[in-house]
């Protein structure tokens, strides 16, 4: 097996370890904030019908101007975006229903108000009072961090203290936020633009969010840590590194499980597989229009 | 293998480590490193639910976790590899 595809199936176990004391702490500090759960966002009137598109922060949401042509087709459905994409949705006249958050950005001074942050208890307190300065409403969610069976388990012992669900996350902001799409809010046909979990084609390798600790790693062969693929979609080559290919892997494994269709839209990247459909954006956009 | 391998003799043969044993040792080392700097920034769990609420509801005064009611993923069978 490739090393990058190696180091990737270790990362489950990583990322519990890196994580899980620093959101339990930040759980206990944003404990006064919290008071209503991300499970109230289910009943309340987030778009029209049972589609929705997730926006993740990929490369492709720029390469495909994906916004721009969401806003043109005047989509009624549930917009529902990763905080990595809340500035671009905002500026390109795209304002989400929900957004899945960790961070913020100053544009949400203007929009807060009609945004709704589903905000992880793993979130620095620093930004959940923001959102609150912003006037944004905040539904909380436990992330969970491990098998809630086991009578040692950190999210039944977080489930306990603060009485939130916990919510399987998928490893990063973008599958949480199509994880709440369909698990919460109870979207069937849900679309995703700019979820590419890997960096377009010609991009330097020096560019990449991992370089440099692949570098220090793996010294001289940091390139074998690099994955590439060929989008079905586009034909193109896209790559990837250890950790945006765990987050493919886990997504796939997900999408088996979950109660709805999944389209991918993002018209690049490597999301793609059993489960997954591939189209274009407009393509998605037509059928929900048409009732497809 | 070669930092095992001490003694005050001298061998007359140069001890060589194949390359599948140095590539595996190689390897083992890079996984581990790796695991202190990589990794996401929300946990996931296999073959777990999507939402867990919880066995029971939560009780009253706690966060308000109850009022959104169940949702698809409580109290589902844990999902199996697809």
């Amino acid at each position: 097996m490739e090393l990058g595809r190696r180091i990737a199936r270790t990362l489950e176990a990583a990322t519990f370890d890196r994580i899980a004391a620093v959101g339990l702490a930040n759980a206990e500090l944003n404990r006064p904030r919290i008071r209503r759960s991300v499970l109230e966002l289910a009943p309340q009137p987030l778009g029209e019908g049972d589609a929705a598109i997730v926006v993740a922060a990929g490369p492709s949401l720029h390469r495909r101007r994906s916004l721009d042509r969401l806003r043109a087709s005047r989509f009624k459905g549930t917009v529902v975006a990763a905080d990595g994409a809340l500035g671009a949705c905002l500026r390109a006249g795209v304002v989400p229903h929900v957004v899945a958050n960790r961070a913020l950005v100053e544009l949400v001074n203007k929009h807060g108000p009609g945004i709704k942050a589903a905000v992880a208890t793993s979130a620095a307190p620093a930004v959940s009072e923001r959102c609150e300065q912003a006037g944004m409403a905040l539904y909380w969610w436990n992330p969970m961090y491990d098998d809630y069976e086991r009578p040692d388990s950190v999210s039944r012992r977080l489930h306990g203290m603060n009485g939130l669900p916990c919510i399987n996350g998928g490893g990063n902001v973008g599958t949480a936020a199509w994880v709440l799409t369909h698990a919460v809010l109870g979207k069937r046909r849900v679309g995703i633009v700019g979820m590419d979990f890997s960096y377009a084609p010609g991009t330097p390798y020096a560019k990449t969010q991992y370089y440099p600790e692949l570098v220090e790693m793996l010294g001289a062969r940091h390139e074998e840590a690099f994955i590439h693929l060929d989008s079905p979609l586009t034909g193109e080559r896209w790559f990837t590194d250890p950790a945006y290919f765990w987050y493919r892997e886990v997504f796939l494994e997900m999408v088996g499980g979950a109660d709805c269709d999944t389209y991918n839209c993002t018209e690049g990247g490597i999301l793609f597989g059993p489960g997954i459909r591939t189209m274009r954006l407009e393509e998605f956009l037509g059928d929900v229009e048409k009732g497809r | 293998m070669k930092e095992f391998l001490k003694g005050n003799y001298k061998l007359d043969v140069e001890i060589k480590e194949t390359e599948d044993a140095e590539a595996s040792r190689l390897e083992t080392e890079f996984e581990r490193k790796a695991l202190s700097r990589l990794g996401g920034s929300i946990c996931f769990v296999s073959k777990k639910n999507f939402v867990w609420t919880g066995e029971a509801q939560p009780e009253a005064g706690r966060a308000a976790a109850s009022q959104g009611g169940e949702t698809r993923g409580a109290g589902t069978p844990d999902r199996q590899d697809p």
